[in-house]
C-alpha cells in the first residue's frame, strides 16, 4: 500500500526545508533503477518482496526489456525520519521546526553514455545527487562524467556502492580487499569531486566520507544497504562511545585490539581494522552460513542480531534466506534515506548558491533573489528540463523544478524558449497553464499548484516550447540558462516513410521527437531528405522506434547511418585569391589558414566566442596561440551561424569605405562557413585573412548585391588553394574487459582504424579498461563486433571527442575524401565532381 | 548624353549565354523556317500596322533578315524585340507596349502559359529535323501492337511541322500537339513525349498526372525511347523549400512576368498568405533577377518567384536566398490538406484554379518545430498583436523614437553601417573640389 497520499505530499511541498530533489545516477549497469527500488518500496508504492526486481522507474517497455534506462523519471515520495535520526540534521535550513516528514522527489536517470543528455536534464531540477558505483567495476567512465555535470551544476553528491553480494559471492575477497577496494573508489571520487569543485567555493567542501555517513554500502539487488551509522549505533551502547564519534572510528586506518580493548592509528599484529572487524565480518559470517546451509549457525547469528525473519520465509534457504535475512537486517530504504535526508541539500540550502549558476539576468533583481530565497511568494521562476509523452499523442507533460512562486492550474504565464531576449517578443508566448501535475514514475495525479523548491509537471504548454525553457510571471525576468551538454549528435540516419503519402504524418512525428528527447536533431536537407542526429547508434535506434511507434505511428525506412562531415584547410592557401564582384569595380583579396591546435576546439567551448571583450579576447589569442595582436582585434566575425569554429580576420591597411561593406562580407561569410565548397558542409578551424579591398566609389555599387556573392566566391577560392581536406568525428572509446579479452579488442580495434592511447588494470579486479580513439564512422556494429570478439566480454562506451583531419586529399580522385565528398553531393543533389576554382577566382 | 544612360555599345557587346544552339540557315530558308508567306498573310489580312517581332536570343542572328525580307515584302517597317525582359518563351507584351504595337509574331519555342493580356500575336515554331523512319523503329521496338494502339504522341513545338507525315505514319496513334489543350491527357494510356526541353516534359508530367509518360529526343543517337522517371528530387526539394517559407520572416514577391495570366491575381494571394502568417512582404520588381540584383535586399529570407512555368531560375542554387514558386508557398503557409505537395507544378495557374476561395486562408497549429533550425516558431504571428505592441513608442537616450520590430528599420537597425559619421567639429573643413565624372559603369578616371 502506498503509505502516503497526494494531499500529504502536497502538504509537504510547503514544508521547503523538509524537501529533497535528488537523482540518481552512474555508469551503465551500475544498478541506478535497482536500488531505486529499494526507496521506491519503502514509500510502499511496491512491495518489499519484489524491489531490486521491478526496476520501477523504467516504464517504457523497452526498458523493460533491455534492462537499460533510456529516459530519466521522476517520483516524489513522502517519508518520516525517527528522532533520533532528526537530531543528525543540524542546519535551520535542512529541517522545518516540529517536522519529522520528508518530501524526496527523485529523479532515476539512465547510464548509458548515449543517453546522457538525459541525465543533463536531470541534474538541473535537483540539488544532489547520488552517484552510484558498482564496487566491483569501479569509477568508471560514465561515472565521471556524470559526476564532472553534478558539481558544474552545483549538485552536491553522496556515494553508495552497490553490488556487494557481487564481490562477496562471486568475487570470494577477503574483508581487507573488500575496505581497500572500497577506500579506493572513495579516493576516486573525491579526486574527480577536487578536480572540479573548489572547497572555498560557495558550496564549500562537498566530498564524501564514510564517516560521516555520507557513503552507502550494499546491495540494491538483495535490498540491503548500510552507511556507517547503521553500524555505529548499534555498538554505540556497548562501546559507550557517541554515535558520531563511533563513526570515526569505524573507517579508515583505525584498529581495535580486542584482547587489549584499546584502539591505534597503526596496524600491529593483534589488531584489526575496526571497518572489517565490526562491520564485514558479521556480514561476511552470515553470507558464509547462509550460503553454506549452516543452518544451526545462522539461526543463532539472526537471533543474536535481532533479526525477525518473518513466518513465510522460514522456510527459504540459500540465496533466498540471504536476502530476506539481509533485507531485513539492514534495510536499503532506511539506509538510504538516511543519507538523503541528513546529506543531501534542501532546496533552500542549494537555491542560495546555485542561482548564480542558473540564471542569465541580473543577480540581484526580483527574480534572481527569489530564486536565492526560494520564495514562494516571489515571481515564478521555473525551468522546464524536458518533455514528457502523454498518452495523449503528440502532447507532452513539460516537466521541470519551480525555483521560486509558485505555479498553479490555471494561471496566465509567460513561457520563454531558449532565444528569448528581455524586451523582445521572440520565443516569448503568454498563456494559461491548463493543469499542474505531479509525476510519479508511470502515474501521473493532479495536483492544485505547487511551490518553490518542488519538480513537477505542467499540462498546455508543450505546444510553446521545444525541449527546455522558463516559465515566469516576472515581466523583466531573463532566462533561466541552458544546459550545456556532454554529448554531440554526430551520428546520422535519413528516414522515410515506407508508403510516400504518409509523409506528412512522418513530418509531425519528426517535429514531435525534436521536441520529446532532450538532444536529438531532426533536420530537412537542402534535397529534402529527413535526418535524424543522435549520440550513438543506441540512442538513434530509440529514437526511431519512439518514431515509428509513439510519434509517427508509421513504418519508416531508415538508411545506414552515417556522419556529418566538416571542411577545413591544411595549409596557408597558396597565392592571393582575387574575386571581382559582378559589376566589376570590387575587388576582395583574400587568403584562408588553418587554425592552430585547440583554438576551434575553444570557440566550441565558450572560451573564445564573439560576444567577449575584443581586447581581451585579442590577448588571449595573441597569448595562446600567438595571434598578431592587431590582427587578433580585428576579428570581424565568427562562422557558421555567428557563433562557429571559424573567423573573419581583417588585415587591411587603410582602405577606404572597409566599415561599410563590413555586413556584407559577413553575410558572404555565414553562407560560405555554413555551406562549404567541397560538397557544403559546414567549415570548421579555418581563419579568413581579409587582405586588400578596392571598392567602387558608389555606395550603390558597393552593396550587399556585389559584395555577397563576391565574398562567398572570394572563400571559396581561399578553400580551393589551402589544400582543402575532411574532417570526422571521433569518439573516445573506454572499453572494460578482463585480461584475455585485451588482444580482441586491438584486433577490432585496428580494423576500425581506431588506436588505443591508454590501457590499465583496475586496481584490485582483473580488469582491464582500454582507452581508445575511434572514428565514429567506422563505430556502427563496434559494440556487436566487439563482443563477438571478445566472446562477450567487452562493453564499449563510446562519446563524441574531437573532430580529425580525415587523411587523403578530397581533391585527388580515387582518395577517401574524395568519395566522401562524390557521395554527400550526390546526397545533396549538388553537380558531381569536384569545385572548379577558376569559378572562383578572378584575374587581375 | 552619356551621363543619364549606359552607353549603347555596353548593350551591343554584351555576351549573351545562349544555351540551345541555332539552326544553321541561308537566306532562301528562312523563308521556309520563319514562315515568311504566312506571317506576310496574317499582317495583311489583320491589316496590323505595327508588328513587333520577338526572337528567343539564340535566334536572334536571323532576326535582320527576317525583318528585311518582311519589311521589304509589306512595305512597312516592321520591329524586332531584341531583349525580352523576362523570359523568351513568354509573348512580351509591355515591350510591344512601348511603341503601341497593334501585334506580335513570336518565333521560336513557347511556353503556353496562359496569356494576360490581348495583344494578337502569332506562334512561328523552329523546325528542327528529325528522322521519322528513326521514331517509327523506336516505337515499334519499344511498344507492341496493342500498346501503339493506345498510344499518344505529344509533338513538342520544334517538331509540330511533321504533326502532317506523323498522321499519316502512325494513323492508329492519337497524336496531339503541344499547343492544343492538354487536360485530357490523363485520360489517355501511354505518352510519348517527342522533343527534347527537360521542363517542359516535367511540367507535363507534373500538371497532367499522365499514366504513363515516355520520351523521345529525335537528336540523341542512337535515338530511343525511355519511360520518364518521375523527378522525385524536385518533389523532394519542396519539403526543404516549405520549412524555407514557413521560416522566413519576410518573403520577397519578385515580379518576373508581366504577360502570364493571373499574375496579378497570385499576388494577392500570397500578399494574403504572408499578411495572415504574420510574415511582412516586399514586392520587387527587378526585372530579369540576377544574383547580384537580389542580394541587395538583405533583410529577405525568401523569394517567390511570379513567373512562367518554363523559367529556369528556380533550379539555381546560386543565389543568397532559395527562391521557390507560388505553389510552395501556398503549401506552406495554407494549412489545408486539401492542396497535396505531389500535386506541385511549376505553373501556379494550375493550382490557383483550384482555390475555392481566394481569400481563405487555413490556419494550423499556432506553433510550430523548424526542421531548419529545431527551433520553434509561431506560425500565427498576430500581426493584429506585434501592432499594438510596436505602437509604444519608446524614447532612446540618443534622443531618437523608436518603436520595435524584426522588419524594416527593425532590421536595419542591427547591421553595423549605419552610415557615414557627421564627426562635427573633428572633420576638417574644406574647400569643394572637382570630383569624377561619368557614370557609374566607367569613370573617367577609372580604367578597367
Amino acid at each position: 500500500m502506498v503509505n502516503f497520499t497526494v494531499d500529504e505530499i502536497r502538504g509537504m511541498m510547503d514544508k521547503k526545508r523538509n524537501i529533497r530533489n535528488m537523482s540518481v545516477i552512474a555508469h551503465v549497469d551500475h544498478g541506478k533503477s535497482t536500488l531505486t527500488d529499494s526507496l521506491v518500496s519503502k514509500a510502499g508504492i511496491i512491495a518489499g518482496a519484489k524491489a531490486g526486481e521491478t526496476r520501477f522507474t523504467d516504464t517504457r517497455k523497452d526498458e523493460q526489456e533491455r534492462c537499460i534506462t533510456i529516459k530519466s523519471t521522476a517520483i516524489s515520495m513522502f517519508f518520516e525520519l525517527e528522532d533520533k535520526d532528526l537530531v543528525f540534521i543540524t542546519s535551520p535550513d535542512q529541517r522545518e521546526k516540529e517536522e519529522k516528514g520528508f518530501l524526496i522527489n527523485l529523479i532515476d536517470s539512465p547510464g548509458h553514455v548515449d543517453f546522457s543528455s538525459e541525465v543533463t536534464a536531470a541534474l538541473r531540477v535537483t540539488d544532489g545527487a547520488l552517484v552510484v558505483v558498482d564496487c566491483v567495476s569501479g569509477v568508471c567512465v560514465q561515472t565521471e562524467t556524470v559526476l564532472r555535470q553534478a558539481i558544474a551544476e552545483r549538485i552536491k553528491p553522496i556515494l553508495f556502492m552497490n553490488k556487494m553480494d557481487r564481490a562477496l559471492l562471486e568475487l570470494q575477497l577477503d574483508s581487507e580487499e573488500l575496505f581497500q577496494t572500497f577506500q579506493r573508489i572513495v579516493e576516486n571520487v573525491n579526486v574527480i569531486i577536487a578536480t572540479y569543485n573548489d572547497d572555498t567555493g560557495p558550496m564549500g567542501e562537498v566530498r564524501v566520507d564514510p564517516s560521516k555517513g555520507s557513503v552507502g554500502f550494499g546491495s540494491g539487488l538483495h535490498g540491503w544497504a548500510f552507511t556507517l551509522k547503521q553500524f555505529a549505533e548499534m555498538y554505540a551502547e556497548k562501546f559507550k562511545i557517541d554515535v558520531v564519534k563511533l563513526m570515526n572510528r569505524l573507517w579508515g586506518e583505525s584498529f581495535f585490539n580486542p584482547k587489549t580493548k584499546k584502539w591505534t592509528k597503526q596496524k600491529d599484529a593483534d589488531n584489526k581494522r575496526s571497518f572489517c572487524m565490526y562491520i564485514l565480518d558479521p556480514i561476511y559470517k552470515i553470507f558464509d552460513a547462509i550460503m553454506n546451509y549452516r543452518k544451526e549457525e545462522y539461526e543463532s547469528l539472526v537471533q543474536k542480531l535481532g533479526i525477525q525473519i518473518k513466518h513465510e520465509d522460514k522456510d527459504k534457504d540459500g540465496k533466498q534466506l540471504l536476502k530476506v535475512v539481509m533485507r531485513t537486517w539492514l534495510p536499503a530504504g532506511e539506509a538510504l534515506l538516511q543519507m538523503i535526508a541528513i546529506h543531501l541539500p534542501s532546496p533552500v540550502t542549494a537555491q542560495k548558491y546555485r542561482m548564480e549558476m542558473l540564471y542569465e539576468g541580473p543577480h540581484d533583481d526580483e527574480a534572481a533573489i527569489a530564486i536565492k530565497t526560494c520564495d514562494p511568494n516571489g515571481p515564478l521562476m521555473m525551468y522546464v528540463s524536458k518533455m514528457v509523452p502523454t498518452s495523449d499523442k503528440g502532447r507532452f507533460y513539460a516537466f521541470g523544478r519551480v525555483f521560486s512562486g509558485k505555479v498553479a492550474t490555471g494561471m496566465k504565464a509567460r513561457i520563454m524558449g531558449p532565444n528569448y531576449v528581455p524586451g523582445k517578443r521572440e520565443d516569448l508566448y503568454e498563456k494559461a497553464i491548463q493543469r499542474t501535475i505531479l509525476m510519479m514514475g508511470r502515474y501521473v495525479e493532479a495536483i492544485e499548484d505547487v511551490p518553490s523548491g518542488n519538480i513537477c509537471g505542467l499540462v498546455g504548454v508543450d505546444q510553446f516550447l521545444v525541449k527546455t525553457g522558463t516559465i515566469t510571471t516576472y515581466k523583466d525576468a531573463h532566462n533561466l540558462k541552458v544546459m550545456k551538454f556532454s554529448v554531440s549528435p554526430v551520428v546520422r540516419v535519413a528516414v522515410e516513410p515506407k508508403n510516400p503519402a504518409d509523409l506528412p504524418k512522418l513530418v509531425e512525428g519528426l517535429k514531435r521527437l525534436a521536441k520529446s528527447d532532450p538532444m536529438v536533431q531532426c533536420i530537412i536537407e537542402e534535397s529534402g531528405e529527413h535526418i535524424i542526429a543522435g549520440a550513438g547508434e543506441l540512442h538513434l535506434e530509440i529514437c526511431l522506434k519512439d518514431l515509428e511507434e509513439d510519434h509517427a505511428c508509421i513504418p519508416i525506412k531508415k538508411s545506414d547511418p552515417v556522419v556529418s562531415y566538416r571542411e577545413t584547410v591544411s595549409e596557408e592557401s597558396d597565392q592571393m585569391c582575387l574575386s571581382k564582384s559582378p559589376n566589376k569595380h570590387n575587388r576582395l583579396f583574400m587568403k584562408a589558414q588553418p587554425m592552430p591546435d585547440g583554438l576551434a576546439e575553444d570557440i566550441d567551448d565558450g572560451k573564445v566566442n564573439p560576444r567577449d571583450e575584443f581586447k581581451a579576447r585579442a590577448r588571449y589569442l595573441s597569448e595562446k596561440y600567438d595571434y598578431d595582436l592587431t590582427e587578433a582585434r580585428k576579428i570581424w566575425c565568427f562562422g557558421p551561424d555567428g557563433t562557429g569554429p571559424n573567423i573573419l580576420v581583417d588585415c587591411t591597411k587603410g582602405v577606404q569605405y572597409l566599415n561599410e561593406i563590413k555586413d556584407s562580407v559577413v553575410a558572404g561569410f555565414q553562407w560560405a562557413t555554413k555551406e562549404g565548397v567541397l560538397s557544403e558542409e559546414n567549415l570548421r578551424g579555418v581563419r579568413f585573412n581579409i587582405y586588400d579591398v578596392t571598392l567602387h566609389a558608389d555606395a550603390i555599387h558597393r552593396g550587399g548585391g556585389q559584395i555577397i556573392p563576391t565574398t562567398r566566391r572570394c572563400l571559396y577560392a581561399c578553400l580551393l588553394t589551402a589544400a582543402p581536406r575532411l574532417m570526422e568525428p571521433v569518439y573516445q572509446c573506454e572499453i572494460q574487459c578482463p585480461e584475455v579479452a585485451v588482444g580482441g579488442i586491438y584486433g577490432v580495434l585496428n580494423r576500425r582504424r581506431g588506436h588505443v592511447f591508454e590501457e590499465m588494470q583496475v586496481a584490485g579486479t582483473p580488469m582491464f579498461v582500454v582507452k581508445a580513439y575511434l572514428p565514429v564512422n567506422e563505430s556502427f556494429g563496434f559494440t556487436a563486433d566487439l563482443r563477438s570478439n571478445t566472446g562477450g566480454q567487452a562493453f564499449p562506451q563510446c562519446v563524441f571527442d574531437h573532430w580529425q583531419i580525415l587523411p587523403g586529399d578530397p581533391l585527388e580522385s580515387g582518395t577517401r575524401p574524395y568519395n566522401v565528398v562524390q557521395d554527400t553531393r550526390k546526397r545533396k543533389g549538388l553537380k558531381e565532381g569536384l569545385p572548379d576554382l577558376s569559378q572562383y577566382l578572378d584575374k587581375l | 548624353m552619356p551621363q543619364f544612360s549606359t552607353n549603347e555599345f555596353v548593350s551591343l557587346e554584351k555576351d549573351v549565354e545562349v544555351k540551345r544552339k541555332t539552326v544553321e540557315a541561308n537566306s532562301h530558308e528562312i523563308d521556309r523556317l520563319y514562315e515568311i508567306q504566312r506571317c506576310l498573310e496574317w499582317i495583311k489580312t489583320n491589316n496590323f500596322k505595327k508588328v513587333c517581332l520577338q526572337f528567343p536570343d539564340h535566334l536572334l542572328p536571323h532576326s535582320s533578315d527576317v525583318a528585311v525580307k518582311l519589311q521589304n515584302l509589306l512595305g512597312h517597317e516592321v520591329y524586332i524585340l531584341g531583349d525580352t525582359a523576362y523570359e523568351s518563351c513568354c509573348i512580351d507584351y509591355v515591350a510591344a507596349a512601348h511603341i503601341n504595337a497593334d501585334a506580335i509574331i513570336h518565333f521560336g519555342s513557347i511556353c503556353f502559359s496562359k496569356t494576360s493580356a490581348n495583344i494578337p500575336y502569332l506562334n512561328i515554331y523552329e523546325k528542327h529535323y528529325m528522322e521519322l523512319k528513326n521514331l517509327e523503329t523506336a516505337i515499334h521496338e519499344t511498344f507492341n501492337e496493342k500498346e501503339i494502339q493506345e498510344l499518344t504522341l505529344l509533338i513538342d513545338d520544334d517538331y509540330i511541322h511533321y504533326y502532317d507525315d506523323l498522321c499519316e505514319m502512325f494513323n492508329i496513334c492519337r497524336i496531339c500537339k503541344v499547343d492544343e489543350d492538354l487536360s485530357e491527357l490523363s485520360n489517355y494510356g501511354p505518352v510519348l513525349y517527342i522533343g527534347q526541353n527537360e521542363r517542359k516534359l516535367i511540367n507535363i508530367d507534373l500538371s497532367f498526372n499522365v499514366k504513363c509518360l515516355y520520351y523521345y529526343e529525335p537528336d540523341k543517337n542512337p535515338p530511343k525511347i525511355t519511360p520518364f522517371q518521375q523527378n522525385t528530387k524536385i518533389i523532394k526539394r519542396r519539403h526543404f523549400l516549405i520549412e524555407k517559407i514557413k521560416d522566413a520572416n519576410t518573403i520577397g514577391i519578385v515580379i518576373g512576368t508581366l504577360g502570364v495570366k493571373n499574375y496579378l491575381k497570385v499576388i494577392e494571394r500570397l500578399k494574403k498568405l504572408a499578411e495572415a502568417n504574420g510574415k511582412k512582404y516586399y514586392l520587387i520588381s527587378v526585372g530579369k533577377p540576377t544574383v547580384a540584383k537580389l542580394a541587395n535586399l538583405g533583410e529577405i529570407d525568401i523569394y517567390v518567384m511570379i513567373t512562367c512555368a518554363m523559367n529556369e531560375i528556380y533550379d539555381s542554387r546560386d543565389f543568397y536566398k532559395p527562391i521557390v514558386t507560388p505553389f510552395d508557398v501556398e503549401i506552406a503557409l495554407n494549412n489545408t490538406n486539401g492542396t497535396n505537395i505531389n500535386n506541385f507544378t511549376f505553373d501556379y495557374n494550375f493550382y490557383l484554379n483550384k482555390l475555392e476561395n481566394i481569400d481563405n486562408v487555413e490556419k494550423g497549429n499556432e506553433t510550430d518545430v523548424s526542421l531548419l533550425s529545431g527551433k520553434l516558431r509561431s506560425l500565427r504571428n498576430p500581426e493584429s498583436k506585434l501592432e499594438s505592441e510596436s505602437s509604444q513608442i519608446a524614447l532612446k537616450s540618443e534622443g531618437t523614437l523608436t518603436t520595435h520590430s524584426h522588419f524594416g528599420a527593425g532590421y536595419l537597425q542591427q547591421r553595423s553601417w549605419k552610415g557615414l559619421e557627421q564627426n562635427l567639429g573633428d572633420t576638417e573643413v574644406k574647400l569643394a573640389e572637382e570630383g569624377r565624372t561619368g557614370i557609374a559603369q566607367e569613370y573617367k578616371n577609372e580604367h578597367f
